[in-house]
């Protein structure tokens, strides 16, 4: 699945924050977005996933059997073609527990009508057998519980939108309030799936270790443009991104 | 004994009533402050069928119910991605308009004249309306029952889920929106039921009835009792009307002189009551209930 947006712009108070002319994602397996702080990146992030508007442009789809136009979709219609985006900040369903929480994302929309009410049983076997593997993976602290800890809950938010199998996987900031070897647990798992083609994946990090390991193609923000892309080791030793960027 | 049964059926409303309240409010977290609108559709609505076009009780208390169920539909529509004060007004201003339609639409309504008489139904038979306390009890009991089938439901799990953070649901996938009016157009319908089924009741109806103290009194048992637990809208009706408007107005000896101050005695202790509810048991006398769902994985560590 590849996204491609054309001539994208978002401005707050005609102060232009992104302005791009073309940018394609999903098109290099894990994909990495980096840039400085104020760089554009988590608005462009929001403006994919239609939770922003954008002031002008177009975001088209590629799913395979045609082409879509993302503008005139709704946030929850964006998810069900498959393209799902964690969030930076902590979010999360109070009264749900881990499990609950993984098996409401699991669960697909047609499941959840009038009629769930009348059936016996509230989860397939299927669904409790993919929250289970995924619950196990990881260390939580309670794994019947709750997500107590900051950390738990941005693990939680990142396991909820894998359990969705999105096509096009959107990671905003995965360290962030994340311990190093739960995010490296998480990015294995991620590598592991996009190397199986079950899904392509851009990564939104300040850690350009993390980028650089495991990021197969690298786009660089700044100022709201896109000024550099390419494979990491061409961004690493490109002066335009030292300069602006690394502090060189 | 018609005095009892005549307040214990007002009394198994009131609980339908915010049995509902807390499929809305308790699950949904939409908070509907129109309880009494909706209600009067049906109570009206059932009353100007039978009365001027001879439509028997129980099709006028469906096409009542139905009007309800559309007139919510609308409402959601109108107002419920908006935030929670603009629902709040939008439905007591709904409630008000309702209210004032009653009153100035005479021709149908008889307006502060009155219109009557609406008689139980099956005609004949002896206590009909011991007969129909029944029949709203076991209305009630039945959304008490769905009410906990949701709970347990994965679209209950979805309103959770809605409540807490409606915008993350939607990045999962969930069309939060329609979720919220299907449910919200429901719960009006049955309120709308139950006030088709208040007409025979009260027998004569005046706008009087339309006020909006039954929104409150709704809410004050609901918030009692517990907002999110399934037996709180009931629990709430008993410590609230049950105690109040049944045991003490009706059976405690109290000298007449002093009779005339109980319905000011009886707002006085919900006031106490509910600002103690809410510093000292927040969530309500029954607390919350967890969805009871058969959990495979919850035995293993």
């Amino acid at each position: 699945m590849k996204l491609e947006a054309h001539n994208l712009t978002k401005a707050y108070h005609m102060h232009e924050v992104v302005n791009i002319e073309k940018v394609t994602f999903g098109a290099g397996g894990l994909e990495g977005l980096i840039g400085p702080n104020g760089a554009g990146k988590s608005t462009l992030m929001g403006l994919l996933t239609r939770r922003i508007a954008p002031t002008s442009g177009t975001i088209k789809l590629d799913v395979g059997s045609g082409e879509k136009t993302l503008n005139p979709l709704k946030s929850h219609e964006v998810a069900r073609i498959g393209l799902i985006k964690t969030n930076q900040r902590i979010q999360g369903f109070d009264s749900l527990s881990i499990r609950d929480s993984l098996r409401l994302a699991a669960t697909p929309p047609q499941d959840e009508g009038l009629m769930s009410l009348f059936s016996r049983k509230r989860d397939s076997n299927e669904i409790e057998e993919k929250v289970a593997r995924l619950v196990e993976a990881f260390p939580f602290a309670d794994r019947n519980g709750y997500a107590m800890s900051g950390g738990e809950k941005k693990l939680l938010d990142i396991l909820r939108c894998l359990i969705k199998e999105p096509k096009l996987f959107l990671m905003d900031e995965p360290t962030a309030g994340l311990p190093e070897d739960i995010t490296r647990l998480v990015m294995d798992m991620v590598r592991e799936k996009v190397q199986a083609g079950r899904m392509r994946v851009v990564v939104v990090e300040h850690d350009l270790p993390l980028i650089w390991e495991y990021c197969d193609f690298v786009h660089f923000l700044s100022e709201g443009s896109i000024l550099f892309e390419g494979k990491p080791e061409e961004v690493k030793a490109n002066r335009v991104v030292a300069e602006k960027y690394m502090g060189v | 004994m018609d005095y009892l049964i005549f307040s214990l059926s007002l009394m198994f409303v009131y609980i339908g009533l915010a049995q509902l309240l807390h499929i809305q409010f308790g699950m949904a977290g939409i908070p509907n402050f129109g309880v009494v609108g909706f209600w009067g559709i049906g109570l009206y609505g059932t009353g100007v069928l039978y009365v001027n076009y001879g439509v028997p009780l129980l099709p006028a208390i469906v096409v009542a119910s139905v009007l309800s169920m559309v007139i919510g539909y609308i409402m959601a529509l109108l107002v419920l991605q908006r935030s929670g004060q603009a629902i709040l007004a939008a439905t007591l201003a709904l409630a008000a308009v309702i209210a004032t339609l009653v009153v100035s639409e005479k021709e149908l309504t008889g307006g502060v004249q009155g219109l009557g008489t609406i008689k139980f139904p099956f005609d004949g038979v002896d206590s009909r309306n011991l007969i129909f306390m029944l029949f709203i009890l076991a209305v009630v009991l039945a959304l008490i029952w769905l009410s906990s089938r949701l709970r347990d439901s994965r679209m209950g799990r979805q309103l959770v889920a809605i409540r807490d953070n409606e915008e993350l649901a939607a990045s999962l996938g969930k069309d939060t929106a329609a979720t919220k009016r299907l449910v919200f157009a429901i719960t009006c319908g049955f309120m709308g039921v139950l006030g088709g089924m208040s007409a025979p009741l009260h027998q004569f109806l005046v706008p009087y009835q339309l006020a909006p103290s039954l929104t409150f009194a709704v809410w004050i048992a609901l918030v009692l009792g517990g907002k999110g637990h399934n037996l709180g809208a009931m629990i709430g009706v008993f410590v609230t009307f049950g105690l109040f408007d049944i045991l003490i107005e009706t059976y405690a000896p109290v000298p007449a002189e002093q009779a005339i101050l109980l319905p000011n005695f009886k707002l006085f202790c919900y006031g106490v009551l509910l600002v103690m509810i809410i510093m000292f048991r927040p969530k309500g006398i029954l607390g919350e209930d967890k969805p009871r769902v058969a959990d495979a994985a919850a035995g293993k560590g």
